[in-house]
């Protein structure tokens, strides 16, 4: 179990808050890009009718929290279920024959169907659980005893960019908040001093955009920060002054204007936040840059997430996981990986042809930096208070698109998760001998996010923002936990 | 309230009995604070409670409804129970159920529930016996009843006194007193602000500071309301209200033809004061108006550009399920022209009655079918072609007939030759194997839709086709033909809607640049994968079949498109020359039979067939025979007496051209009334469609909409009616908000249950009905208010208002407020002298950062000053969203949003401090600084005070600034020397003027 603090989970004033922030400039050392503090951050009346409603008699978290975070892996593009963790032996032996003799073939997004395609992969068993994985994750195929797996996810949408904002967002739409603008709204940053929600932007941004991140009617302030490899992880977060003492300089300068202007109002709560955000801000410039050095990590840590990889992109991927730990022993709540652009034609795991060597590309990419940061988190305790997610938006179809492709298939896809809460080394669900169709316990989007929000001790019929006359949740009016899974 | 089973009635009532004159003894004895009021008024005081607290489960959703007990109508609420009780005897606490319920202990009886995490206060407790015992007086929610004043000399009052009036009346109420008014500089840089989003310039300023006349304020104020940079301003808060986008996101962020042009047409409008009922007008129907308003100078029809206003939502290319897709973008429609225009959630009812305002989903499906029956066309932007021109063509062609007819007959006369019709050929079978959707062999265009002037309204049966000689060759067979009058005139020709029973569709077309699409279920992004075979070019001068498998959508409604012209992209594009003609459209399901000629003429003589032509009601077998004979010679054929028209007529079809640029708009479709998706989905039906019509709540029980179009007309006008208790209200609530930063409701999208009371009832009401008498002139309720003492009042409050009313809910005092995202960069441009007040056009490409990826990401970024115009022309991509304006909080175009948030998130300070098209700017009016000579070290920081923050430095601050500049100098090392000349100093001197709160806050 975790212990959590939970700041805003008592009604506190607005002069409280302003309070807290001008006392806390010492220990707030990094401060959120988006504000976490109410306050700080400023609001309205959202954010006051969130306080309001914390205070009421159902505060959050509605449960014991068995997660205190999640790192989500994103599979951008769909991998194929039938070559990575759902082996099916009936389509090597119905392989090139045609499908629409076998089973009802649905309307397919490209419409090019054709003959049953077998896996170009074998499976193994691993671990005493003795799940299947295939070739192309050998790595992460050592840490099936950690891992839940589900083979029955079900989307409700074969197209990239609504099935991308629909995993995301719990809608099809655009302009809906996201999963982790949820978790931040509703949880805050754990400590208060980053973020509650980043996307480490590996270099694919998936279609439908910066929506799938966003805040949607949510304050602005629980949208994702952004974050990315380089000088400059954060927009605007390097110094413009071309030395410190310059910046020094003009800060003081506005800090003695800015309160002058204060005192001649006789203090307005605004002016007074919009002061106190410099502060911050100008901590920011150096920690967040901290934050994506590795100094610190020993060899042995880099090699097992992949840095010292001859492949750029294993290496590049293996960045990002080790960046996702930092942010987690911080106390980031919710952290998004988004894909490595991994070239040669093989945008995503989105193979409509040439499925062997864009899958193969893809994994080698994002294998053994997953298990290097699975590893890790065990190593280090964190794996009992951190969830990891790995799924994409759908999955593929057991019949070849063309030759040698594989089209979109909602009806039935893989994921797993591995770590706090959940029941390790189990697989959950069932497809069909083909692994074309949800056979046995479906798991909808609607349920992956109320089980996550589970996890995080939130009632996802609890979670909810007032906007536009109604009340929104993330998993609108549906969304069963997967009981089953968990431990 | 819900009884449970478990409750033994009889004992129920003796509980009641014995129970409640304790309770009621009890409730008396307290203080309630505030005190409770001498009598109960039902919407300001009860209503709320019973919409927070009981109306999840007894309100107007029938579905969520328990204990069939309804509090949301008197009748409901009085009804007497199968226990013979009463929730609610007016008179009578003590013998109200309600008040049994939610005074009892035991939760098994207690209301509302414990489960239900909603408690009612010993305060709305009492005040519910009080207004039972009061009588129980139920009115209809407040915004539904039309705005009333109850002292009407104060409308005959100076415009800016009444608002005053209402408003003083309130701080006396609440023991509050006003501010003194606030400095003239803050006066004017307040008013400059928010009339044209700009700050004042520095001589405006010198200027109303050195006017000491009475009338100064009120001059200068009209001084901004006149200023081109008004429209500007108030165009953009219109936009939030629409989704204002010019791309459709999803996947690869299309292009929204012409959505600059709707943006340039609400700068037009709020500059010109258009009457606001004119805008609601235009905007939702502006296509379907008698009087279409041209914009004289650049010749774009207005009205028709106000209706882009449906085109502003998200667009999915290749949805798999195109049905889902149209309920969804009706649905946003739906939402947004509720919310903009009456500030009613009526999208809530989507699925469900709605919870809280009498808003059904018969409401919602009423409305649905309008929107439904409206189609999405490309337009024109400029449509000048005189339709006098068009007419006068008509008359020609006309004339042009009487003259061949009277020369032919004249030639035949004397042979008295009969010309028999040839008998028709009847079709050898009749099958069920081929429907026929279109035929255009003969006159008509039968039930389908020619929008634009291309196609005219007829076919091109029987047109005299002359040779170079000027005599005539044959008459032209029957066909649909974009090029009646000429090329390079838009029109498109639609059929109705039709439901796809057949596995193919087929055109017999020809043309040139031409493209014929099968609209399914109103989807407009047809593209592969999935649709592209439902969009065919015709490229042809030969007649072809075209041929379109529509086997995956049986049972789904379309039409058929054919236009001049063809999409790319999803740009419509119009190549000189483009054209299209058609014989017919049929369906089938394996093989393209030609359908059989329909008409099956008697035999007749020349004289009859003649006159029939004349009159353009020929068939096609007497066309036929007409040019056996012309084929024969029988007919005079020359017809050089037709010479000069024959010019003329071409001369003046020279003259008709479309623009080649196109706005992506509507035009009407065919009226359809929708039945109710139940729980929302279209799967599952009511069996009967619900009449068009305006909101029930709204409108008399039997005002329905029989239009043979969409009926968007008629929702227009039922918006627009002044008798609708919301329109003006919520509109002269919006701009008081823009004016404050807080509406009298604050809740300016939603003046339903949910919503918030207003703060001065009378005063939003004075307003309103002040409102409609000036004919909905938006500028002059603008004017009213600046005028008022409210306006003008300082920022600081007074002890009491501090103590009392920290919120300002009765503007004591006037409250602070951030600039918007775009005032802000406007305001920093217009510093540093790089602001391009160029009006209108299409938009400055946006400056793409290197955080910002993804797909549909344009190929060239623009440039980071934008060409320092203002920030409403720099484009909207809504995948690629401008930073700045997000991080200051533009809103993310998916619904309205009337209300702006207002965060403070380090982000913001983050781009002020480090952002380089801040720091740039900085160093620009650095520049110019330096380069005007002759400026003392004091008269440059005026210098820059002036163009910053609209007011003198004080010595102080000149002070403050040496001691900055001396730092600075010292760090850069240039100790002695000309300190004045340094660009660099004066670059970050003003990067921290542009840093101080006084820059981006109205006080």
């Amino acid at each position: 179990m975790v212990q959590q603090k939970h700041p805003i989970y008592r009604p506190v004033t607005r002069r409280e808050m302003l309070g807290m922030c001008k006392a806390g400039f010492g220990s707030l050392a990094l401060l959120s890009l988006f504000g976490s503090i109410p306050g700080c951050s400023l609001f309205d009346q959202s954010q006051s009718d969130l306080v309001k409603k914390l205070s009421g008699s159902n505060p959050l978290p509605n449960f014991v929290p068995k997660a205190k975070n999640i790192i989500f892996l994103y599979m951008d593009g769909g991998v194929s279920q039938v070559d990575s963790f759902d082996p099916k032996p009936r389509l090597e032996k119905e392989n090139g024959e045609d499908p629409g003799k076998k089973f009802k073939v649905d309307a397919t997004q490209f419409g090019n169907v054709g003959k049953i395609l077998k896996s170009p992969w074998s499976f193994k068993k691993y671990g005493e659980s003795g799940m299947d994985v295939s070739e192309l994750f050998p790595h992460i195929a050592t840490c099936t005893d950690d891992m839940v797996m589900i083979r029955s996810m079900v989307s409700n949408f074969p197209e990239h960019t609504s099935a991308n904002y629909f995993l995301h967002t719990g809608s099809g739409l655009q302009g809906r908040p996201s999963m982790g603008a949820w978790v931040n709204y509703g949880l805050g940053s754990e400590n208060n001093n980053l973020p509650g929600y980043v996307v480490l932007d590996g270099g694919l941004i998936p279609p439908g955009g910066l929506d799938n991140f966003k805040n949607g009617f949510l304050p602005a302030t629980y949208q994702a920060s952004i974050l990315r490899a380089g000088a400059e992880p954060v927009a605007n977060i390097r110094p413009a002054d071309s030395t410190q003492g310059i910046q020094d300089e003009k800060l003081a300068f506005l800090k003695k204007m800015d309160n002058h202007l204060l005192s001649s109002l006789g203090g307005a709560d605004e002016i007074e936040s919009a002061i106190s955000n410099y502060e911050l801000a100008y901590k920011m410039q150096s920690s967040i840059p901290e934050l994506t050095q590795f100094g610190t990590e020993t060899e042995a840590t880099k090699n097992l997430y992949g840095l010292n990889s001859p492949d750029l992109h294993t290496r590049s991927y293996g960045s990002q996981c080790l960046l996702a730990r930092r942010l987690i022993e911080r106390g980031v709540r919710f952290i998004e990986l988004t894909c490595p652009s991994v070239g040669n034609g093989a945008d995503r795991w989105d193979q409509h042809s040439n499925l062997k060597s864009g899958h193969e590309n893809n994994a080698h990419a994002v294998d053994q930096p997953i298990a290097g940061l699975i590893k890790d988190l065990k190593m280090r305790g964190l794996l009992d208070e951190t969830l990891v997610v790995f799924t994409g938006e759908f999955g593929r179809t057991p019949f070849a698109q063309g030759l040698d492709g594989r089209d979109h298939n909602p009806s039935a896809f893989s994921m797993w998760m591995a770590g706090a809460g959940i029941k390790r080394g189990t697989i959950f669900g069932k497809t069909d001998e083909y692994g074309y169709r949800v056979i046995e316990n479906p798991v909808t989007i609607h349920d992956l996010h109320a089980t996550m929000l589970y996890l995080l001790g939130i009632d996802h019929k609890q979670l909810t923002f007032h906007f536009g006359g109604r009340d929104f949740r993330l998993t609108d009016v549906h969304g069963n936990v997967i009981k089953e899974i968990l431990s | 309230m819900q009884l449970r089973s478990a409750i033994n009635y009889k004992i129920l009532a003796t509980l009641i009995l014995l129970a409640l004159p304790v309770v009621f003894f009890l409730s008396c004895q307290q203080n309630y604070s505030p005190a409770l009021p001498d009598t109960v008024d039902f919407n300001y005081d009860i209503r709320p409670i019973l919409v927070q607290k009981c109306y999840l489960c007894h309100g107007p959703d029938s579905s969520s409804r328990k204990g069939n007990l309804r509090l949301d109508t008197y009748e409901g609420a009085t009804a007497l129970s199968k226990e013979g009780t009463k929730a609610i005897s007016p008179g009578h606490a003590d013998k109200s159920t309600m008040i049994f319920r939610i005074n009892h202990k035991d939760p098994e009886i207690m209301m509302p529930t414990p489960e239900s995490n909603l408690q009612l206060t010993k305060r709305e407790r009492a005040l519910i016996e009080k207004w039972i015992d009061q009588g129980a007086e139920w009115k209809q929610h407040w915004s539904f009843i039309p705005p009333t004043i109850s002292d009407e000399a104060v409308l005959q009052e100076k415009e800016n006194e009444g608002i005053d009036h209402f408003i003083n009346k309130k701080l006396e109420q609440n023991g509050l007193k006003a501010s003194p008014e606030a400095g003239k500089t803050s006066l004017i840089r307040r008013v400059s602000y928010l009339l044209t989003g700009l700050p004042p310039t520095p001589e405006a300023v010198d200027e109303f500071m050195a006017d000491k006349s009475p009338g100064g304020y009120e001059q200068m104020v009209d001084r901004y309301l006149g200023s081109p940079h008004f429209g500007e301003r108030w165009a953009r808060h219109w936009m939030d209200m629409v989704r204002y986008a010019e791309t459709k996101g999803h996947e690869f962020d299309y292009t929204i033809s012409g959505a600059w042009r709707y943006r340039d047409y609400l700068i037009r409008a709020f500059n010109d004061d258009l009457p606001y009922d004119q805008l609601i007008r235009e905007q939702l129907a502006g296509d379907l108006l008698n009087n279409q308003r041209i914009n004289q100078a650049s010749g774009e029809n207005e009205s028709r550009v106000a209706t882009v206003f449906y085109t502003m939502g998200e667009g999915t290319h290749s949805p798999v399920d195109v049905r889902q897709d149209e309920a969804d973008r009706i649905d946003n429609i739906i939402d947004v022209t509720g919310k903009a225009f009456q500030g009613l959630t009526i999208s809530c009812a989507r699925c469900h009655d709605h919870k809280f305002d009498p808003i059904s989903t018969k409401d919602y499906y009423s409305m649905f079918g309008i929107i439904e029956g409206t189609r999405f066309s490309p337009v024109p932007a400029n449509t000048a072609h005189q339709s006098g021109t068009i007419q006068l063509l008509g008359s020609e062609k006309d004339s042009m007939r009487a003259i061949i007819a009277a020369k032919w007959i004249n030639g035949l006369a004397k042979k008295a030759e009969r010309v028999s019709v040839i008998p028709p050929t009847l079709p050898t079978e009749k099958t069920n194997e081929t429907t026929v959707l279109g035929d255009f062999r003969e006159n008509g265009l039968g039930e389908w839709k020619s929008d634009g002037m291309a196609f005219s309204n007829k076919t091109t049966l029987g047109d005299p086709v002359f040779d170079r000689q000027n005599k005539i060759v044959s008459l032209e067979d029957g066909k649909a033909s974009s090029r009646i009058i000429g090329t390079g005139i838009f029109g498109a020709l639609r059929s109705p809607d039709f439901i796809i029973d057949k596995n193919f569709i087929g055109l017999r077309a020809l043309g040139k640049d031409a493209s014929v699409r099968i609209v399914i279920d109103n989807f407009q992004l047809i593209q592969y994968p999935i649709y592209g075979g439902m969009d065919q070019h015709v490229d042809s001068a030969g007649w072809k079949n075209y041929q379109f498998d529509v086997s995956p959508w049986k049972g789904q409604k379309a039409y058929i498109e054919i236009l001049p012209g063809y999409f790319e992209s999803h740009v419509f594009k119009m190549p000189t020359g483009a054209y299209v003609e058609v014989k017919y459209a049929i369906a089938f399901n394996d093989k393209w039979t030609e359908p059989p000629y329909q008409f099956y003429g008697q035999p007749t003589d020349l004289q009859t067939a003649l006159d029939n032509w004349i009159h353009f009601k020929s068939s096609s077998r007497e066309i036929s025979a007409i040019n056996t004979l012309i084929r024969k010679q029988s007919l005079p054929a020359d017809m050089h007496e037709l010479v000069s028209l024959l010019k003329q007529k071409e001369k003046q079809a020279a003259t008709l051209k479309d623009s080649i640029e196109f706005i992506s708009a509507v035009t009407d479709g065919y009226a359809k009334n929708s039945p109710v998706f139940i729980r929302g989905s279209y799967k599952q039906l009511s069996d009967k469609p619900v009449e068009r019509a305006f909101l029930s709540a709204l409108r008399p029980a039997n005002a329905i909409y029989n239009e043979k179009g969409s009926g968007r007309l008629q929702l227009a006008q039922s918006i627009a009616n002044p008798a609708n208790p919301l329109t003006a209200r919520v509109m002269v609530n919006r701009i008081w908000h823009h004016l404050f930063g807080k509406g009298i409701v604050e809740t300016v999208d939603n003046f339903g249950m949910q919503g918030k009371l207003p703060t001065n009832p009378e005063l939003l009401d004075y307003l309103a009905i002040k409102f409609q008498r000036d004919g909905f002139s938006i500028k002059k309720t603008i004017r009213a208010i600046l005028l008022s003492n409210v306006f003008k009042r300082s920022v600081q409050p007074g002890d009491e208002a501090r103590k009392t009313d920290p919120n300002n809910l009765y503007l004591s005092h006037f409250p602070i407020k951030r600039l918007e995202a775009e005032a802000i960069r406007d305001a920093i441009l217009s510093a540093s002298g790089k602001l391009d007040t160029t009006m209108y056009g299409p938009p400055v490409p946006t400056h793409i950062t290197s955080f910002m990826n993804g797909r549909g990401k344009p190929e060239n970024s623009g440039p980071l000053d934008g060409y320092g115009r203002r920030s409403i022309y720099l484009e909207v991509r809504r995948n690629f969203l401008d930073p700045m304006m997000t991080t200051f909080d533009r809103p993310i175009p998916f619904t309205s949003f009337g209300k702006r948030n207002v965060t403070n998130v380090p982000s913001q300070s983050l781009i002020l401090l480090n952002d380089p098209f801040v720091v740039t700017e900085a160093e620009t009016m650095a520049k110019k600084l330096v380069a005007a000579k002759n400026l003392s070290f004091e008269n440059r920081v005026q210098w820059i005070y002036k163009r910053t923050v609209s007011r003198t430095a004080s010595m102080e601050e000149i002070g403050a600034a040496k001691e900055l500049i001396q730092h600075l100098a010292t760090i850069y090392k240039l100790k002695g020397g000309n300190m004045d000349g340094d660009i660099h100093l004066w670059k970050d001197y003003i990067h921290s003027v542009f840093n101080l709160k006084e820059f981006i806050y109205l006080n």
